[in-house]
């Protein structure tokens, strides 16, 4: 078990923050020293023969922040805009990418030691971008490996 | 400070004191004996700075390197070496290891200087030999140097003031490869940038402005009361202007800095290549954007070594041309009707345009029947063209014939115009023309389905509708791939929605003819690339902020990058080169749009018209040689000031003619929206209301004189069914406003004394009409004669002396060869320069005409070409520097 932790999630310890948020019917979270800002720029410009996996583009202040598909990451099917949706701002190496969720939900306090590796069940493409599992009061929490988010497919 | 601060402050000075040297050492060796001692001691006491903080340092190679350097220098000053080729060689190869020593501060150890330190011994040591610097004096001068930094840090340089077999070894394990001239070292504009104090406060300033906007903003806008919210907005508006201007500024550089390398580049290919060459800069101070002064060092360095290279002969061949052995090839940089222009013209052989169509031919480039067709122009042209070298022995100095092509891209990558003009004996010109920046550019606003697109008006020839009715006849299908016909080419068509794969409205799709169904085609060029783009809806013209795409999107070729619109939205900018690949269009050497319209011209009867109708029965046509430009605008900018119409535009009022005032014509149709045919009358502009443009296409010139003469109108003739009217602008403008002319020179009576006469001669009524409006609307008296006889008459009769000959070829009584003969064997008319106007353009008619004497030879009918060739004959020949003999002998 620990073994498989360690695999999936670099040696972590101490506590953490989770910026949480639905895609579909998963409840994901991202470390929130990852997550710039969360905003409503969901009009998403789109780019023509971009990558699958490129929703397309917005206008952050001025800045062409490209646009990823959270949803055909994870293997979940194509992004659906609705009034809840938000863009996720984060930074990838010094470049700004959004990513759009269904819904923000809240911060939650965690310590790494808490985290538990995915199930095994898990099948390849999910498990390849989640870093382990949080245990809530009322439900679960996958905590995204955003390093392999951001690299696309 | 701790130590790393005084390292980079040391090499930001040495820098400094580098980046004239080369230079400076150039102009040194160009004085030869007569030193300038000020000039030496410039460069004297930078080195010897560089020593003395290298030796406080403890860089020892630096140190050692300025230290030989600094004795050469010392010994010039002294005037004990003179300079010449070989010491400044020495001086400036070690300049340049010096500079990337300095660059590469921490690894300077590691460079092998031994080279650098023999010559530069050898040089000192065959001077007079009463004057080697020893050591001892040597530290003393470091010393002097190093108090000012720190009193007990004194000794160390001493300590470490190398004898030269302790400097070889201890390079001896240093990497050797790395021991040569370095080459490309990066320059400091990469990273840092200078901004003048003055443009910082200024900006300072502005933001002090913007962030007092802003808070009268917040507050109005806080207050619910909207009432200044406009003169709040036309602040806002100013002052972002004001700092997009400065901003602007902050990004300039003079252009000396690339420049700057040249000197050097000259001088060292004329060693290699025995030619000796004089590099005339001129407009150094000329300020460019940032990013032009990095993407124009290449394409210039190439330019710059063609030059020497293939343009420039050697000095036999020179001597033997009768030029000076000494070449000269001049840069320059100068700003022109909002762009940058540069110039790299050389007064070598020219190039040969014959032996260029041949090579063509032979490298499968064009086939014979397209060279026989092509023009000197386009021909020169072909040097753009990929896999093109003429010289007859590839050299690894201007490359293997990829050169002008690899120019040409990347010029216009850049949005730039490249274009060379070149005469056998005289030289050879490229000219670069570049937008002012990159960061900001002009653009076209288009729609397709749901999204806008930028595409850059550099990449734009021109526009066209076609009408939902013409749509038949216009748009065809070759084989699945539709085609545009215009003026008489077939023009491959790509529909942006299918590149894209975009849903598009439907009114495009090749077989709806519904009734909104104009189809909007712009037809865009990227290098050899010409084709017609088709859109859902053109909107207006912008200049925008280009930003770059994510790297998740850089595999889509189709877009150069983003920018945002006014209303915040992003808009891709389109890379028509790009969009092209991805619609798998066939890269096909397309014709040159001026080919197509100089073919039409040059064909011996017909000229390139367009055609309006006014009433939308009635058509005519202008000569398109005549028009400065086409304004489209609405029927209600039209003013009326005392039964003048005129038009409001660009802060000024442009005079209107209304077509039915002025000549038997019904009424204008009226109309929302309008064109208005601009053209020039000596110094003023004068528009004529144009409701509805037709066409622009070449139209027969054997038009019937009689029918519908009246003044105006030169004559009609039939177009597809259609009598169609050929307008004379000029007499229109006369009819219209006889005052304008009273000081200006009449039809064929010459009336102002001080301007120059030309004498005309051309046999067909049309032309002559033409070319006497040319030149009169240019300011000349003209003296029009409807064949050679009449014309050698005139040039007989005595007291009306002229300044320049104008000829048609084919005339009836005295062709145009006999005419220049007979000038040029006048002794007191041989000074007169004789350009012919003509359709002929075989080599042989050409042939015939310079042995003939003719000083130049002009297709019909190229306005701007013939009044520039008038303007410039008559500054020579006032300047008398091109002696008609001369002349004659140089051509043939």
């Amino acid at each position: 078990m620990n073994a498989t932790l360690e695999a999936a999630a670099p040696v972590r310890s101490g506590d953490v923050e989770f910026v949480t948020f639905c895609v579909g019917d998963l409840l994901l979270g991202a470390e929130i020293c990852h997550v710039e800002e969360i905003n409503r720029h969901v009009d998403v410009t789109p780019v023509a023969h971009s990558p699958e996996w490129v929703l397309g583009v917005v206008n952050l202040r001025g800045e062409v922040v490209t646009v990823l598909d959270l949803r055909w990451i994870l293997g979940l099917g194509n992004n659906v805009t609705t009034a809840t949706t938000r863009n996720v701002v984060v930074n990838a190496g010094g470049e700004r990418i959004g990513f759009l969720v269904d819904r923000i939900a809240d911060v939650v306090n965690a310590s790494w030691s808490d985290i538990k590796a995915p199930p095994a069940n898990l099948n390849g493409a999910q498990g390849r971008f989640l870093q382990g599992i949080y245990e809530l009061d009322h439900g679960l929490l996958a905590v995204l490996n955003m390093e392999e988010v951001l690299a696309g497919n | 400070m701790n130590d790393r601060q005084i390292v980079d402050e040391f090499v930001a000075e040495s820098c400094d004191h580098l980046a004239d040297i080369e230079s400076q050492l150039l102009a040194i060796e160009a004085n030869g004996a007569a030193i300038d001692e000020e000039l030496v001691n410039t460069v004297f006491r930078a080195v010897h700075s560089i020593k003395g903080t290298a030796g406080f340092l403890q860089l020892s190679n630096i140190q050692d390197l300025s230290h030989e350097m600094e004795t050469v220098l010392n010994l010039i000053r002294s005037r004990e070496l003179a300079p010449d080729a070989g010491i400044t060689n020495a001086l400036l190869r070690a300049a340049d290891t010096l500079r990337a020593m300095v660059e590469n501060v921490d690894n300077s150890g590691d460079v092998d200087v031994s080279e650098h330190l023999t010559a530069l011994r050898s040089i000192a040591s065959g001077a007079q030999t009463a004057v080697p610097v020893p050591p001892p004096a040597d530290t003393e001068k470091t010393l002097d140097m190093v108090q000012t930094f720190v009193a007990e840090a004194a000794s160390e340089p001493a300590n470490d003031v190398r004898t030269p077999a302790d400097s070889v070894s201890a390079t001896e394990t240093a990497d050797r490869g790395n021991s040569t001239r370095p080459t490309g070292h990066t320059p400091a504009t990469e990273t840092n940038i200078r901004v003048s104090v003055r443009v910082l406060d200024h900006l300072m300033n502005l933001a002090g402005e913007l962030v007092l906007s802003r808070n009268q903003l917040l507050q109005t806008v806080g207050s619910k009361t909207n009432g200044n919210l406009d003169s709040i907005s036309a602040r806002l508006n100013q002052v972002t202007s004001e700092i997009q201007e400065a901003v602007m500024q902050t990004r300039l550089q003079v252009v000396e800095t690339v420049f700057s390398k040249f000197p050097r580049v000259v001088r060292d290919l004329c060693g290699t290549l025995g030619k000796q060459c004089d590099l005339v800069v001129e407009g150094e101070d000329v300020e460019l954007d940032k990013s032009i002064i990095e993407a124009i060092g290449d394409p210039l360095t190439h330019l710059i070594r063609n030059a020497v290279d293939h343009g420039l002969e050697t000095p036999a061949e020179r001597i033997a041309a009768g030029k000076s052995p000494k070449g000269r090839i001049l840069l320059k940089a100068f700003h022109q009707a909002g762009k940058v222009h540069l110039v790299v013209r050389d007064d070598g052989a020219g190039i040969d345009v014959a032996r260029i169509r041949e090579k063509a031919v032979a490298k499968g480039i064009i086939t014979a029947e397209q060279a026989h067709e092509l023009g000197d122009r386009e021909s020169l042209r072909l040097i753009f063209r990929p896999g093109f070298s003429t010289a007859d022995q590839l050299t690894n100095i201007s490359g293997r014939g990829v050169g002008m092509d690899v120019v040409r891209t990347n010029i216009e990558r850049l949005g730039g115009t490249v274009d060379v003009d070149s005469r056998v004996g005289q030289g050879t010109g490229v000219n670069l023309t570049l937008p002012l920046t990159l960061a900001i550019v002009p653009s076209l606003i288009v729609r397709c389905g749901a999204g806008r697109f930028a595409i850059p008006q550099a990449s734009i020839s021109e526009l066209v509708r076609v009408k939902a009715g013409e749509r038949a006849d216009k748009l065809q299908c070759v084989n699945d791939a539709e085609v545009l016909r215009l003026r008489g080419n077939l023009l491959p068509l790509v529909r942006l929605s299918g590149a894209l794969r975009l849903p598009s409205s439907g009114a495009n799709t090749p077989d709806h003819t519904g009734v909104a169904g104009n189809t909007n085609i712009i037809v865009v060029e990227s290098g050899h690339l010409r084709y017609g783009l088709i859109v859902d809806a053109l909107h207006d013209s912008e200049e925008i902020v280009v930003k770059p795409l994510g790297k998740n999107m850089k595999d889509c070729r189709c877009f150069a990058g983003a920018t945002i619109l006014g209303d915040g939205q992003v808009a891709l900018i389109l890379d028509v080169a790009g969009l092209a690949a991805q619609a798998s269009l066939a890269i096909r050497e397309e014709k040159d749009r001026s080919e197509s319209v100089e073919t039409m011209a040059a064909s011996a009867d017909s000229q390139a018209m367009l055609l309006f109708t006014n009433a939308s029965t009635e058509q005519f046509a202008v000569p398109m040689g005549l028009i400065s430009r086409l304004e489209r605008i609405r029927g209600d900018q039209i003013d009326s000031v005392g039964g003048q119409e005129v038009l409001q535009y660009r802060g000024a009022s442009l005079t209107l003619l209304s077509l039915e005032k002025q000549i038997r014509a019904l009424p204008r149709a009226e109309q929302q929206r309008l064109y208005v045919i601009v053209f020039r009358v000596g110094q003023r502009e004068i528009g004529l209301i144009a409701p509805q443009l037709t066409d622009i296409r070449a139209v027969p010139t054997e038009i019937d004189t009689t029918s519908f003469r009246e003044p105006g109108v030169v004559g009609s003739l039939v177009l597809e069914g259609k009598t169609t009217r050929l307008l004379d602008l000029l007499e229109l403008c006369r009819a219209a406003h006889p005052d304008w002319f009273e000081h200006a020179p009449q039809a064929e009576t010459p009336a102002a004394p001080h301007a120059p006469t030309i004498l005309l001669a051309e046999d067909s009524g049309f032309f002559r009409k033409q070319l006497v409006s040319f030149l009169q609307a240019d300011g000349y008296n003209v003296l029009a004669c409807e064949d050679g006889q009449i014309a050698w008459d005139a040039l007989r009769r005595p007291g009306q002396p002229y300044d320049l000959i104008v000829t048609d070829l084919e005339m009836p009584h005295m062709n145009g060869f006999d005419l220049a003969k007979r000038v040029k064997s006048d002794p007191s008319l041989r000074r007169l320069p004789i350009i012919a106007v003509t359709s002929l353009a075989s080599e042989e008619d050409v042939e015939r005409g310079r042995k003939a004497g003719i000083d130049e030879y002009l297709i019909k009918l190229d306005r701007d070409q013939l009044v520039n060739t008038v303007a410039e004959r008559l500054r020579l020949s006032r300047l008398g520097a091109v002696q008609p003999q001369n002349t004659t002998g140089r051509i043939s």
